[in-house]
């Protein structure tokens, strides 16, 4: 019982730390304001920016990440380790840093630039590259363990019932893994969204929520920035809550 | 019929080499082997699933094997319908084929009512007979089974192996089954392959390898609780003061097995065939379900199996004086 209990208040003094801040916040934007802001064009294009670009990335994430998941989770090869540390990298180093070296591959001056006359800096592409490069691991590495926890006896038992590798993935590995990938690709999206660092070096405008409540603390104080934040905070919030219910029930 | 011919594969800390197996065709042959001895990677190298480093199998078609693992490997995403039908979608049979064709073999292992369940809710026995389905619906040439009844109670069991040697018999399917179970070995097989750390020691009829098991190995795994080692001379081997006779006269290195079932027991010593006779004391009673281990201690240690009414009837308790006593012929040996 004492067990339980310790326990308990261990985790309630967490999820009080992660809560108070958020609460004061609320209970401190004045609801006109608030109302203000919820119908402020600039505002909902930057909400809707932020949204989209992450789940631009996301999708990106699913289509090459997926299968180097796999490849990770299922064989072992020279510099494997090597690379499951390279996938982690943009979770240890800071993302400013992270956006610093994605300018020098996509900026104007790149070798990507030069040959191709594309620039997508100060675009959407940008935002959803800059999502992308921070927040990926969090798909590989959710879907990678997925993978791995799948009994490599299943794909084999697809085999001898006359699959391929390819339908044993799909009709197999792909479903059996699902709900960790979706979970993985949630967290993506959502740490996409709350992305500051990257973003602000590889596109200040078109302005991301994250960089407008940035610029409207710098440029006019806590009291403009926080209607902004609140409504992220709730529609993130709501978005996220409908996400896992739908996913629960499947 | 399947040949395979020197079949060898290496892994880090672990090889099969060497294996010889030609299996008839419609025969049940029953792989028999420890945990850890390799039974499976075998299995799955018959089944093409892993490559051997070298050697060949010959008589296997792709695609023309129902592998049936120990866990069943039901698809936990489908229910019991799509898993039966599995193999049939991956061949793009048309879809009222399939119905039929599930549903036949649902009949024929009864299990039509169960069709529409998640196969996260059946029983082991239900999950087995799904598993079986499964390979059935596709009408294999060669059914290999992985340990099929490790995970079933007794009677779940006994249903199974006559499942097993129904469709032996009635789908003249050539079965490759591995197990550790000596006993279901016994009940099962047409022949037996004895395979122990990686090599196949003895491939022969069950009752010879029950009988006569090839290595000290062998008859260990085969449930010889009596093993000793010494040396034979004059068709006698001395273990600690007893003077064991053999039906083997002279052997510089030997193990000698007696099955704690050939040996019995009496209050006085009596006049019988059985030459081997050895007075000692009860140690340790050990129940084993059915029946109870005596340990006595005669200088050697003897392990005796006998029934429930010996003990009560004979008053066998810790301490009780008896008389130990079995066969000549009952005493295998093995030489180095």
């Amino acid at each position: 019982m004492k067990f339980k209990i310790v326990f308990s208040l261990l985790g309630t003094l967490l999820i009080l730390f992660i809560v108070i801040p958020l609460f004061q916040m609320m209970i401190s934007s004045d609801p006109g304001e608030l109302a203000r802001t919820a119908l402020d064009k600039d505002v909902l294009r930057s909400i809707c920016l932020t949204l989209r670009a992450s789940l631009w990335a996301t999708i990106i994430a699913f289509i090459f990440g997926v299968p180097l998941a796999y490849m990770l989770a299922r064989t072992c090869f020279f510099g494997k380790k090597i690379i499951e540390g390279l996938i982690d990298i943009p979770v240890i180093i800071p993302h400013t840093a992270a956006g610093i070296a994605l300018l020098m591959v996509w900026g104007r001056h790149s070798l990507f630039t030069r040959w191709t006359g594309i620039s997508i800096i100060g675009t959407e592409a940008a935002i959803s590259v800059g999502m992308f490069f921070v927040s990926v691991p969090f798909l590989i590495n959710s879907a990678k363990e997925a993978f791995k926890l799948i009994d490599v006896r299943y794909e084999k038992t697809a085999m001898t019932l006359g699959a391929s590798y390819w339908k044993t993935f799909i009709t197999v590995s792909l479903p059996m893994a699902r709900k960790s990938i979706i979970s993985g690709g949630i967290m993506m999206w959502a740490r996409g969204i709350s992305e500051f660092g990257a973003v602000v070096i590889l596109a200040y405008h078109p302005m991301t929520a994250p960089v407008m409540i940035f610029e409207r603390f710098q440029n006019f104080g806590l009291s403009y920035a926080v209607p902004v934040t609140v409504l992220l905070i709730i529609i993130s919030l709501v978005i996220f809550i409908i996400l896992r219910v739908i996913e629960d029930r499947k | 019929m399947i040949r395979i011919e020197r079949l060898r594969k290496t892994f880090l800390d672990f090889e099969i080499s060497d294996v010889n197996i030609d299996i008839r065709k419609g025969e049940y042959f029953v792989v028999l082997g420890p945990s850890g001895s390799g039974k499976t990677i075998l299995l799955e190298m018959i089944a093409g699933l892993t490559k051997p480093d070298s050697g060949k199998i010959y008589g296997v078609k792709e695609k023309g094997i129902g592998l049936i693992y120990q866990d069943y490997m039901l698809f936990p995403h489908m229910n019991v319908f799509n898993n039966i039908a599995y193999g049939l979608r991956i061949k793009k049979e048309e879809k009222s084929k399939t119905d039929i064709s599930v549903q036949a073999v649902a009949e024929e292992l009864e299990i039509t009512h169960l069709l529409h369940r998640s196969v996260q809710t059946l029983s082991g026995g239900e999950k087995q007979r799904t598993a079986i389905a499964r390979a059935m619906v596709l009408d294999p040439d060669v059914y290999l089974f992985d340990e099929p009844t490790a995970a079933l109670d007794m009677s779940t069991k006994i249903k199974t192996h006559r499942l097993f040697m129904k469709l032996h018999r009635d789908h003249r399917a050539t079965i490759i089954h591995v197990t550790h179970d000596f006993e279901e070995a016994l009940a099962l097989g047409d022949r037996i392959a004895v395979l122990m750390d990686g090599r196949i020691i003895q491939i022969d009829t069950p009752e010879a390898v029950f009988n006569n098991p090839s290595t000290r190995k062998a008859a260990d795994f085969m449930g010889y609780k009596n093993v000793f080692s010494g040396k034979i001379e004059n068709n006698k081997i001395d273990i600690r003061g007893n003077e064991i006779l053999t039906l083997v006269q002279e052997a510089k290195s030997a193990y000698i097995a007696i099955r704690s079932s050939d040996i019995f027991l009496s209050k006085e010593k009596i006049l019988s065939s059985a030459r081997n006779s050895f007075y000692g004391k009860v140690v340790k009673l050990i129940q084993r379900g059915s029946h109870m281990e005596v340990m006595i201690d005669t200088g050697v240690l003897f392990h005796v199996d006998i029934t429930y009414s010996s003990l009560r009837e004979m008053d066998i308790k810790p301490g009780t004086r008896l008389w130990v006593t079995f066969k000549t012929s009952a005493v295998k040996v093995f030489k180095h």
